[in-house]
């Protein structure tokens, strides 16, 4: 655009005209690499798929009452420590889906909704469930507890 | 103040300048650039500019396809979940995964659409063989970039179409097999079939693609822009290049970016016609049964319409070999074109080619309907009745293909349609009469064929008009 | 008992692989196949001969010793024992077994002693069906016809020890009080039983003297009594984990309904206060929601009759055991109800605790709208009678009732939205997930009615108001982002018309420029 000005075009329209061109290019500019940029930024928590980690809040749970409640997205796990040892399962129950819980004194995995037991690694031991709960598998490094699925 | 700044910026450009030229003779590409020019007149000008617009497509291909491969795991657990994540978790995952397909879509559109303004007005004829030849094997990639990249979010759809779209493969002779088991890593559709078509995906296609491209640009620059056939007017000075085509190309492109957020903004995830919509859905699983409705992407459709049209066995060949030989021979003939047509190498007018477009456009534009199976009402998981599917796209076909050559005899005074006749011909034998796809083939087969014998004869009195 | 075992090894060992030049058969066997029938044609034919190729070599042998004996009476004869298509050890047995042979041969055998593939084609009688028997859990296990009948299967005549053994025929079909002894004397033998199955229970007989069918049948012999026999069969007994079993959890109730369903059978039979034992209790049970979950989804953790009334110790439960047999699966209910102000009232007026409310066999999916303090609902009709003048119980049920509703409705209005917000592309999986919680949350509060108590059914109330208000809550969230999303493209659309606009004008402005200017080339 380094051409010589024409006499005949009005300079200060021509003048609004580029200063309007800048004005446009920026605004694309903005809206094209606002969402690049944003995009880019990782989100600063596990992958796709990836294990779960305990919160603080959660760990707080485990310590108090024995087992806790964690969710992987649409999954439940239930996290219990029997015998000094962590473990974790599918929290949701085989039999009509409602939510287990660790029973210490007896140690036993039990749902309330209809008296379904689970020893502690998932198998069922009385009550109507048709299935074992899957099995996680619970690591602890340092102060957190990572789970993740278990292979089959 | 205004003017002094652009003196110094002025300065600092003519600085760099001089830099840059004393080192790699700038001056002489902005010399050629002065000079460029692009031809005005016979037609109109839109027609230059879809290469440019297949360029820009591409190259959002490239930055999105870039971005998107950062959040993306090829895996059997993770293909889809990552999908999932950049869809839903990752701001801004949605837009980036949209304007890919999107634009995916609209770059092979694009495509199609500057080959068939190429076809049509003989663009490829002496000295441009090559490009077209380029330009024909660009097509090629861009559908093995379309076909490998639908099986990369590992769901249902994309695994199916996957299965039935690399399964023809089988009916090439002798090395069949071979290719099909290179093709997907072993003898079904597994997670190695995923790694490798996403390495074709993201490497070996794009490799491919960006050396042709420029050897494509190349050509064009050497040769400069094919003016019109019969209308060439070498008085008239062309549009420069530079800064005025350019402009109008720059303009284009913001245009086509608006086009593609607005159909982003939307359509997220597609227009949801069969071939055109990339809802996630649900994950693969090699297990569950498949089920009606499994297509591939709109531009494979009419290949795919055309295996369902043959009978299980013909001549002693499968049904699918034989279809595919079909699909092979019209691709070589396709290729082909500018050494086929003597007429338009020599500058004369090639009617011939012209019609073979409109009749190819006939040809894929009927079975691409009936592919959409648009007429046939189906109860869900249930297929639509073909009979009235073929009844109503005969129609549309012939709907369109009336005002088409209606336009062409009235605006553009084209007389010879013996080829779209014969297209047109089977669609009506076989979409309004119920004859079957092959024989109304047949019967389209003799009725160009003597076309092009009657009029051969006589063929120095055929002579087009100028236009007005 | 002793013939058994040799069976047994024929049995547990695998037949050897055949030799290669092997697969000729003896002689005698090869001359059945030149018998024709009355039209002409042969008899015996290639897939009969494939199935003989297939056996072992000894199998065959002892299939041509029966020819030349003659317990194999012909070609048709053998051509419907190996319709049976066996597998080679249960062909074994059938060929070396002389009672099946001789029973199966409908040359010599009169009809009601006539084993048949197909016992409706050869007109014998139905226990008499030959495929059922040797799928018979008995037979499999190598017990066959000798094991009860008595006799040796070696011996080509019957022995009169085969008459002895039972009451003699005209007696032992009219008074069947003999049935639970004999079969008895196997399986309340703990040793005898080991061999076969160490898990199986051997305290079947005694738990039955216990049981009203078992009173009925030995003390008051009454023959129309359930036996062992009435239930598990003859001559085709599976376990109850064979879908085809008589006694498999969603065929109990058919079971049970052949006696209990069937008004002119059980005319006469009274109940403990003297009314008529009623006989609709599998049809009320088939649409109750136990009934729909075993017969109908397949949950076989679901109760049969026997989950409740026992099996070989049925009994009609009690008033004081009946909310025991419930516990056994609806333990919470249970528990929270014993905690209640109910339970005293209930031990007083000697009421069933659950079947009060929820009634027995036709038991329904309890709904919400059950919680009512109308005179005509079911917390109402019993308070008019029992616990007038109790506003509080009144306001107590309404706000039961109330609060189920709401959390009910708004949990379900919520889950469209959620799923419509998943449709277009964003993260509905937190949502759904807390949608999740509250629906559980609803299930623990409709247990907690069963504390009939304002706190105690908070504590689930309140669980579940929560989970919704956090739905609603990211809710908001999600379409706050859909909002941002098409208001940021709409911006963005409208930078870009504006840029191409200005584009334009300036092409248009260029090219005015130039065509002033003359063309002339530019300098640089």
């Amino acid at each position: 655009m380094t051409a010589p000005v024409a006499h005949s075009v009005k300079p200060a329209r021509r003048s609004i005209l580029n200063w309007f061109l800048g004005v446009g290019v920026v605004g694309w500019a903005a809206s094209v690499l606002y969402p690049v940029l944003r995009y880019l930024r990782p989100l600063g928590e596990a992958g796709a798929g990836g294990p779960l980690k305990l919160s603080a809040e959660e760990l707080t749970t485990l310590g108090k009452s024995h087992f806790v409640i964690a969710r992987s997205g649409t999954r439940k796990v239930i996290v219990f420590e029997a015998g000094g040892e962590l473990r974790a399962l599918d929290a949701k129950c085989t039999h009509e889906g409602c939510t287990v819980q660790f029973v210490p004194g007896d140690s036993l995995v039990w749902c309330a909704c209809h008296n379904g037991k689970f020893d502690l690694d998932g198998r069922v031991l009385a009550g109507p469930p048709p299935r074992p709960l899957a099995k996680w598998v619970a690591i602890r490094e340092g102060n957190d507890v990572i789970l993740t699925m278990e292979k089959a | 103040m205004e003017a002094r700044r652009e003196e110094v910026r002025a300065s600092v450009g003519e600085r760099l300048y001089r830099w840059l030229d004393a080192r790699f003779g700038v001056a002489r590409l902005v010399e050629f650039a002065r000079h460029k020019e692009v031809p005005v007149g016979g037609h109109s000008m839109v027609w230059y500019y879809l290469g440019g617009t297949t360029l820009f497509f591409f190259t959002v291909q490239l930055v999105s396809g870039v971005l998107l491969l950062m959040y993306y795991q090829p895996g059997e657990a993770t293909s889809y979940e990552s999908i999932r994540y950049i869809t839903t978790k990752v701001p801004f995952g949605w837009l980036i995964r949209s304007v890919h397909c999107w634009s995916a879509h609209l770059m092979i559109l694009s495509l199609v659409v500057h080959m068939f303004s190429t076809m049509i007005l003989k663009a490829y004829r002496k000295p441009r063989e090559l490009t077209w030849v380029t330009g024909f094997v660009l097509f090629a990639i861009a559908l093995g970039f379309g076909f490998s990249g639908y099986l990369l979010p590992w769901n249902e759809l994309a695994f199916f179409a996957t299965a039935v779209g690399t399964d023809s493969v089988k009916s090439v002779p002798v090395v069949g097999q071979w290719l099909l088991e290179v093709m997907r890593g072993g003898p079904d559709v597994t997670i190695n079939t995923l790694y490798r078509f996403f390495a074709l995906h993201i490497v070996i296609l794009p490799l491919v693609m960006v050396a042709v491209v420029s050897t494509h640009l190349v050509f064009i620059q050497v040769q400069g822009m094919a003016a019109g056939m019969a209308h060439q007017r070498p008085d008239r000075p062309g549009l420069r290049f530079f800064p005025d085509f350019l402009l109008r190309d720059l303009l284009l492109w913001l245009v086509c970016l608006i086009v593609l957020a607005t159909l982003v903004y939307l359509l997220p995830y597609g227009p949801g016609i069969p071939g055109m919509e990339w809802e996630l859905g649900k994950k693969a699983n090699p297990l569950t049964p498949a089920y009606p409705g499994i297509k591939p992407e709109w531009y494979f459709l009419w290949v795919y319409q055309l295996l369902k049209e043959f009978p299980p066995h013909l001549a002693g060949m499968e049904g699918p070999q034989a279809a595919l030989l079909i699909v092979t021979v019209l691709m070589g003939i396709w290729a082909l074109v500018p050494w086929l047509d003597r007429r338009a190498s020599k500058g004369q007018p090639s009617p011939k080619f012209t019609d073979l477009a409109i009749a190819a456009i006939i040809f894929m534009a009927y079975l691409t309907l009936k592919a959409w199976d648009i007429g046939g009402h189906a109860l869900p998981g249930k297929l639509p009745d073909p009979r009235s599917t073929a009844w109503a796209c005969a129609w549309i076909t012939l709907g369109i293909s009336c005002a088409i050559a209606l336009l062409r005899l009235l605006a553009y005074r084209q007389r010879w349609m013996y080829f779209s006749g014969a297209a047109l011909l089977q669609v009506v034998l076989n979409g309004v009469f119920g004859l079957d796809y092959l024989l109304a083939g047949a019967a389209a087969l003799v009725v160009a064929i003597a076309g092009v014998v009657v009029t051969s004869r006589k063929e120095p009195a055929v002579q087009l008009r100028a236009p007005k | 008992m002793n013939g058994l075992w040799p069976l047994l090894l024929i049995l547990g060992s695998t037949p050897p692989a055949p030799a290669p030049d092997e697969g000729k058969l003896p002689a005698s066997l090869e001359a059945l196949f030149q018998e024709k029938d009355k039209d002409g044609k042969p008899i015996l034919g290639d897939s009969e001969r494939a199935y003989l190729k297939k056996l072992p070599p000894h199998t065959r042998e002892l299939i041509g010793k029966d020819v030349d004996a003659l317990t194999v009476g012909g070609a048709s004869h053998l051509k419907a024992l190996l319709a049976l298509e066996l597998p080679s050890q249960g062909a074994a047995i059938v060929f070396s077994d002389n009672c099946i042979l001789c029973h199966t041969d409908p040359e010599s055998q009169k009809k009601i002693h006539l084993f048949s593939a197909d016992p409706k084609a050869s007109g014998s009688a139905e226990h008499l069906n030959l495929k059922s028997f040797v799928s018979d859990v008995h037979f499999r296990r190598g017990l066959s016809c000798s094991g009860c009948h008595g006799g040796s299967p070696e011996k080509d005549v019957m022995t009169p020890d085969i008459a002895a053994r039972w009451p003699k025929a005209d007696v032992r079909h009219v008074d069947r009080t003999w049935i639970p002894e004999f079969c008895a004397r196997c399986h309340a033998d703990p040793n005898l039983m080991r061999g076969f199955n160490p898990s199986l229970p051997t305290d079947q007989l005694s738990k039955y003297r216990e049981s009203q069918h078992g009173i009925l049948l030995l003390k008051e012999k009454d023959s129309k009594a359930a036996q062992c026999v009435s239930c598990h069969g003859v001559h085709g007994i599976r376990g109850p984990k064979s879908r085809q079993s008589t006694v498999h959890p969603q065929a109990i109730p058919e079971t049970c309904g052949r006696c209990h369903g069937d008004p002119k059978y059980m005319a006469g039979y009274k109940k403990e206060d003297g009314t008529p034992l009623p006989t609709d209790q599998v049809d009320a049970f088939k649409k109750s929601v136990h009934g729909k979950a075993l017969l109908e989804k397949g949950d076989l953790g679901a109760p049969a009759c026997n989950s409740c009334h026992g099996n070989h110790a049925a009994m009609p439960p009690k008033v004081s055991s009946i909310s025991q047999v419930c516990r056994t699966c609806h333990s919470q209910n249970g528990t929270f109800f014993d905690g209640s102000k109910h339970k005293q009232a209930f031990e007083t007026n000697r009421w069933p605790e659950c079947e009060k409310c929820h009634g027995k066999h036709e038991i329904a999916k309890p709904t919400d709208a059950l919680i009512s303090d109308a005179h005509d609902g079911l917390c109402g009709s019993c308070h008019a009678e029992y616990a007038k003048d109790k506003p509080e119980c009144n306001a107590t049920a309404r706000y039961f009732r109330s609060s189920l509703g709401e959390l009910v409705t708004t949990s379900q209005r919520l889950r469209p939205e959620a799923e419509d917000l998943a449709e277009r592309g964003l993260d509905a999986e937190p949502i759904l997930a807390s949608l999740e919680e509250a629906s559980e949350a609803i299930v623990q509060t409709r247990s907690r009615v069963h504390t009939f108590d304002r706190g105690g059914f908070d504590q689930g109330a309140k669980a579940g108001r929560e989970a919704v208000s956090k739905t609603e809550a990211l809710l908001d969230l999600a379409r706050k982002e859909q909002r941002y999303r098409r208001n940021g493209l709409l911006v963005s659309i409208g930078l870009m018309s504006f840029l191409a606009v200005v584009m334009g004008l300036k092409i248009r402005e260029l090219s005015r420029r130039r065509a002033r200017g003359n063309e002339e080339p530019r300098a640089r």
